[in-house]
């Protein structure tokens, strides 16, 4: 029987593995297909200036670090306000390299895609310890847990001469085969990089979450006592969870030291924390693509208030600073909104189209 | 030889007994049920076997294994599988991943092959998937395979319970009043699916269960526990003659 293989409709599996599919129609392969590869084309197109640039790496970076957050909080259901903490964690990694070996080092600036892994991995390893906590504590508690770990976190980078205080720590400029990346292509080079780390770990969650080590997270979040009953190991599984999220962060951070040239604490308070919460949430918790949605729309937002304050500062006393004011403003309003209105976040509006879609061209 | 041995167990919250010296044996291949006032302790001592709770005193052997302090993973890993009372099904995922879940111990395959999903990962994924589907077959769930067990109606989530207990493949299947709240067709369908399980697929079944109707059935062998205490055990018949348990249940003159 030849079937249509673009579309949904008519096709039915006959094996268990055609099930596990990435792409049911070659439909779905194509779009997703011409999508990565304007991602890859469109900016050298563009030619946006260093600040748009910078923002656009910024959202990739929050990308990665929201799909580890999303895995603990959205999939697993511990909620973690120490996110942005493990992103310190990665980018200090690399600061603290930089300040051992010094910011030029051929192992910063030749070796960064390690330099990139080890932080992951060092961000991995302080999540399964912070994710200790979950063997016991559940809910609200863990989440004071985890805060815990955010301020411990910023009182020793603020305190310790070894980081500086806090203040700028340098990073050396990397090299690529071309030679060394300059001012004029730097944020290029990184989107460049970072796009294709959101790729490969974007396919590596998505293949995860097909297994059973992506479906023990869920057990976990919906029944940790039946999970138990199952033959899973919930606490294992909690520890697990902060691991995969510590890595995603700690990979976030060692982009986010490259990208910035420098570390500071300010990018890892308690603010940014909050921040990448509101992300996942505004995304969809517990959804891989709101991952990519969350800091997508949130960063835009930032971006837009921005300018619509420097417009309206025209009209208003020099004295008052909108911006400061309008963001914070903005970025609750956002997230009530989104909790009172949609609180399965942007996501839940792509499943909408995606199901419209579906069985076109029939109507059901 | 006997399958589970049950050895004076005590179990005890602060002053209260929940359990006191409760001797059982389950032979293998039979329906044993528990059967017992309100708050007799039934399902206590299921949560003692499963390992929900550790008796306070006495031990449980499962083929003369203790698994008196084990964790109720351990517990369905050594092939004790258990379906809960009250519904604790995995309510935000679908008929098939709740089963699939069930299936976590037999998914040999580490987590770097999961990342990648090629080759052995995607085998074996599908090798279980023709598992749940026989569970599946085997449990009339086909209707709703793909549908979210949060949607469904109570008598087909209890169905998934005792199907997600069943895709654990045990030796023995403890099952906590799968007939409560029930229409007399479901319980029917329920008693169907208890027998084929101990005739079909070899199971030794436990059932916690109130209706007495269907106890006194399909039994094998009948405990009676009455305030953590064993007062009667026996087939069917000596059961419903013992003088004991008529006074639990119907009370003095």
């Amino acid at each position: 029987m030849s079937t249509n293989q673009w579309l949904a409709t008519g096709n039915f599996n006959t094996a268990y593995q055609q099930e596990q599919r990435n792409f049911l129609t070659h439909l779905d392969r194509s779009i997703f297909s011409i999508f990565l590869i304007l991602l890859y084309v469109w900016i050298p197109l563009m030619d946006l200036s260093n600040k748009y640039m910078l923002v656009v790496d910024n959202i990739l970076i929050a990308i990665v670090a929201v799909m580890g957050l999303n895995l603990v909080t959205g999939f697993a259901g511990l909620i973690s306000i120490g996110h942005a903490a493990f992103v310190g964690i990665g980018a200090y990694t690399v600061a603290s390299f930089c300040q051992v070996i010094g910011d030029r080092h051929i192992i910063i600036t030749h070796f960064w895609p390690v330099m990139i892994v080890i932080s992951g991995f060092v961000g991995a390893a302080f999540g399964a310890v912070v994710g200790l906590p979950a063997l016991r504590l559940k809910h609200l508690y863990l989440a004071i847990a985890t805060l815990s770990f955010q301020m411990i976190f910023q009182w020793v980078i603020n305190f310790m001469s070894f980081f500086n205080q806090g203040q700028t720590i340098f990073v050396g400029r990397v090299f690529w085969f071309t030679g060394k990346v300059g001012r004029k292509d730097h944020y290029m080079f990184w989107y460049f990089v970072i796009l294709t780390i959101v790729v490969i770990l974007g396919f590596g969650i998505r293949n995860l979450l097909k297994t059973k080590y992506g479906r023990c997270l869920v057990a976990v979040r919906d029944n940790d006592r039946a999970a138990d009953a199952m033959g899973m190991n919930p606490g294992l599984t909690k520890v697990y969870a902060f691991a995969l999220a510590g890595f995603f962060a700690g990979v976030a951070g060692a982009l986010h030291a490259y990208v910035y040239r420098g570390v500071g604490f300010e990018s890892f308070t308690l603010h940014e924390s909050v921040g990448y919460l509101a992300m996942a949430i505004v995304g969809g918790l517990g959804t891989l693509n709101g991952s990519f949605w969350g800091p997508t729309a949130l960063k835009y937002l930032d971006l837009q208030v921005e300018h619509l304050s420097e417009v309206a500062g025209q009209y208003l006393p020099s004295t008052m600073n909108l911006s400061t004011a309008m963001k914070p403003f903005t970025f609750g309003l956002v997230i009530v909104l989104f909790l009172m209105f949609e609180p399965r976040g942007i996501a839940n509006w792509w499943r909408i189209a995606k199901s419209y879609t579906k069985l076109w061209p029939f109507r059901y | 030889m006997t399958q589970l041995t049950i050895s004076d167990v005590t179990l005890s919250f602060g002053g209260l007994k929940a359990l006191s010296k409760v001797n059982m044996t389950i032979e293998p291949g039979l329906i044993t049920s528990v059967i017992g006032p309100n708050g007799a302790g039934k399902t206590s001592l299921l949560n003692c076997i499963s390992g929900f709770y550790h008796p306070t005193r006495g031990d449980i052997f499962y083929k003369e294994k203790p698994l008196t302090h084990a964790s109720p993973h351990q517990v369905s890993n050594m092939g004790i599988a258990r379906a809960f009372q009250n519904l604790e099904l995995f309510s935000g995922l679908s008929v098939l991943d709740n089963l699939l879940l069930a299936r976590h111990q037999n998914l040999k395959y580490s987590f770097w092959h999961a990342i990648l999903f090629f080759g052995k990962a995607s085998r074996i994924e599908a090798e279980n998937r023709a598992y749940v589907e026989d569970v599946i077959d085997f449990m009339e769930l086909e209707p709703y395979r793909k549908s979210l067990v949060g949607n469904l109606s109570y008598g087909v989530q209890k169905k998934v319970e005792v199907a997600r207990a069943l895709t654990l493949a045990p030796d023995i299947l403890l099952l906590d009043e799968p007939m409560a709240g029930m229409n007399l067709e479901e319980k029917e369908d329920i008693v169907r699916f208890v027998m084929d399980i101990q005739k079909e697929r070899g199971i030794t079944v436990v059932l916690v269960e109130h209706d007495l109707g269907v106890v006194m059935d399909i039994s094998d062998r009948i405990y009676v526990l009455d305030f953590g205490e064993v007062i009667g055990s026996g087939t069917p018949k000596e059961v419903a003659q013992n003088p004991k348990v008529i006074e639990a249940y119907i009370g003095e003159e």
